[in-house]
């Protein structure tokens, strides 16, 4: 093939291509594109919440699509592991692309705090429907200057300093004399919330906190150690304040060495891939967590799996919640970043499950707690909220 | 602080001890590759991990058993522990012979120096656990029960569980037939031949590729050993488990001396033991930092390790 033949070889193609274009064209001439991300743990150890979330928010954006046929909705998917050093490397690219006008998540607090700086200086709009750490919306906390996300961030889930108490009273419920033994994994979402839950376990009358707790990295995996200071302080009640992979290891080696202590764990254990890892050893663990979507109605539920394929699963009704939000935004015209921070800041409509969303100056919710749910069966079973 | 490490002392030392057992047979990787070539063999850790895999792969896909699997029993039992452990030896040393083949052979024929086969070296760590992290999706793999975690006995209030003696009999065993490998077999002469005096060796008629090729395999068995013990206490692994192991173990050659397989035997047992003992007294979160203060100050005194004169050969 000769110089002269490729050069127009390559100007047909082009021509097709942008023939092609063009002929789909007046199909969709009406219909307007817009983005949207989700940012939470897609792949590792995380990812099963990760991907409860974006399913949500892919349910959130077919009901949205439906009901309005000239607007499309991409939705950008940015895997962080749920790791805030993942985080760092991925947010940068979300926040200097100007098409992405809103992201629901990020989905962990660790993760949130690397990516606010990236998001912060591209005014995106963030709605994370499970971030729990305190400081994210506490301007007075000692670690704001790099954990305050105003203004934008925004949450439509309640604080580790609800969750707190809500954990420590749920993991001691009908334990007579509960001797609570408290340990984190180091994670800037499991060490404030064991301080709340501590706190929180000293206020519990006849209920103490027994040992010196620990403080081990989600890397390991021989909790021995740790089992020792349970077994040597007399525990009946353990607590655990990090996430469910580490859980799952954790709770197996507890029952493998003939402890029968109640095992409890917040909203970071709260995942069916808990009860899946660690099998037999998962009963009876007690989480704290938020209701699910067919919790709060069966018939969205029969819905969302009908449009998604499985059934929803851990934050489905927060995550629905922030992705409408949003798209209530695009469909009054918020079509950019500042125009979609307004909308989000003025928002003020019922969320799913009934109750008003509404974000406070901090991008807190007034409304929402927690619920306990025990592992009953392999199953995440639903014990009604813990006030 | 020590009411603890008192209060738990035996349970804690049982735990070390199965622990250092499994860091001792990792330990061997490091230590024979080094007695022959002078070279730490980074991508051990990663045929470590890539051996826990094997040792799943073996229950799950080749007896089929899944999460919710009743544990084995019997003769069952006796069989699916034991071709796990071939499987995981099996992937292990494969492993270890390909990097040697893919990584090193090639560099040593050019005669470049050390340092390019340990850039290469890591370049292959890195290769094994990103592709085993597109593999797994970074996810964790549980491990299906195949041994019954029985308490046999308890003495002095410390739980004897079945499969920590199993790990501490079966590794110690896997380290005296392999560390009488190297002392008495034909093979194991040459090998230490090779460690003393290369030039001379190969004067002597001694294949030297085929030295290294058997060096290779028999630190990539111990450390898939090490992979299958791992895989029975743990029942979990990850694509990026190599590296805390691999340097816990890489650690506990260079405190017993690099290079000297007895040297592996007690600075895998001495680390197993501290690390537990020092995560009972200071805290789980100041392990490793207890470890490497023990390991700097080991090396600044006795710079050659504990069982030290690594420089000079392969001891036995």
């Amino acid at each position: 093939m000769n110089k002269k033949i490729q050069g127009s070889a390559a100007l047909v193609a082009a021509a097709a291509l942008a023939f092609g274009a063009f002929a789909s064209a007046p199909a969709s001439a009406s219909v307007k594109t817009y983005s949207l991300a989700y940012q939470g743990p897609l792949t590792g150890g995380e990812a099963s919440t990760g991907i409860d979330e974006q399913n949500a928010v892919k349910y959130a954006i077919k009901v949205f699509e439906a009901a309005n046929p000239n607007i499309k909705i991409n939705l950008v998917s940015v895997d962080d592991e749920g790791d805030p050093a993942v985080a760092s490397k991925v947010a940068p690219g979300v926040g200097t692309n100007r098409k992405i006008i809103g992201l629901v998540g990020p989905a962990y607090s660790g993760a949130t705090i690397a990516s606010l700086p990236y998001y912060k200086a591209g005014n995106l709009t963030v709605i994370s429907p499970s971030a729990t750490r305190v400081s994210l919306t506490d301007p007075k906390s000692p670690t704001a200057k790099s954990d305050y996300g105003r203004p934008i961030f925004h949450r439509v889930v309640a604080t580790d300093d609800k969750q707190g108490p809500a954990l420590a009273k749920f993991a001691t419920k009908g334990v007579s004399s509960p001797k609570v033994f408290v340990f984190d994994d180091q994670s800037s979402y499991a060490v404030p919330l064991r301080g709340y839950v501590e706190a929180a376990i000293k206020k519990i009358s006849g209920a103490s906190v027994v040992g010196s707790g620990d403080s081990v990295i989600n890397t390991t995996t021989d909790y021995s150690p740790t089992i020792a200071k349970i077994k040597s302080s007399g525990a009946n009640v353990v607590i655990y304040t990090g996430y469910y992979s580490a859980a799952a290891i954790f709770v197996k080696q507890l029952r493998d060495s003939g402890s029968t202590a109640v095992f409890a764990g917040g909203d970071g254990v709260f995942n069916q891939e808990f009860a899946k890892l660690a099998g037999k050893s998962a009963e009876g663990a007690r989480l704290t967590g938020v209701a699910g979507l067919a919790d709060v109605d069966a018939k969205l539920e029969a819905d969302f799996k009908a449009k998604i394929g499985v059934s929803s699963g851990v934050y489905a009704v927060e995550s629905i919640d922030a992705a409408n939000i949003f798209l209530s935004g695009i469909k009054n015209g918020k079509t950019t970043r500042a125009a979609m921070n307004k909308w989000v800041k003025a928002y003020n409509f019922k969320g799913i499950a009934g109750a008003t969303i509404k974000f406070n100056q901090h991008g807190d919710i007034s409304e929402g707690g927690f619920a306990g749910f025990l592992v009953t069966g392999g199953k995440l079973v639903n014990q009604g909220p813990v006030a | 602080m020590f009411d603890v490490f008192i209060d738990q002392f035996w349970q804690l030392t049982v735990s070390g001890l199965a622990l250092g057992f499994i860091y001792v047979l990792i330990a061997l990787g490091y230590t024979m590759v080094y007695g022959v070539l002078r070279m730490i063999n980074f991508a051990n850790s990663e045929i470590f991990m890539w051996g826990t895999f094997g040792a799943i792969v073996a229950s799950r896909d080749l007896f089929n058993y899944n999460q919710t699997s009743e544990p084995a029993t019997g003769g069952k039992l006796a069989l699916v522990l034991i071709v796990q452990l071939f499987v995981a030896m099996a992937f292990a040393g494969l492993t270890a012979v390909l990097v040697e083949f893919v990584a090193y052979r090639r560099l040593r024929a050019r005669g470049t120096n050390r340092l390019a086969t340990l850039i290469s070296a890591i370049g292959m760590s890195m290769v094994l656990s990103e592709v085993m992290r597109i593999l797994t999706h970074s996810r964790p793999v549980g491990s299906p029960r195949i041994l019954e975690k029985v308490i046999l006995t308890e003495v002095w209030g410390a739980q004897i569980r079945l499969d920590t003696l199993i790990t501490i009999l079966a590794a110690g065993a896997i380290f005296i037939i392999l560390e009488r490998f190297v002392k008495l077999s034909r093979m194991g002469k040459a090998i230490r031949a090779v460690s003393m005096n290369e030039d001379a060796a190969k004067l002597m008629g001694i294949n030297l590729n085929r030295v290294i090729t058997v060096t290779f395999l028999v630190g990539g068995l111990a450390t898939g050993a090490a992979a299958f013990f791992y895989v029975t206490v743990f029942e979990y692994t990850k694509f990026n488990i190599g590296f805390t192991m691999g340097l816990a173990a890489f650690t506990a050659a260079v405190l017993g001396g690099i290079g000297n397989i007895r040297g592996a035997f007690f600075g895998g047992i001495v680390l197993g033991l501290a690390e537990v003992y020092a995560a009972s007294i200071l805290g789980t979160q100041w392990k490793s930092v207890t470890i490497f203060v023990v390991l700097v100050l080991v090396l600044l005194f006795k710079p050659s390790g504990l069982f030290g004169e690594a420089v000079t050969q392969t001891r036995a």
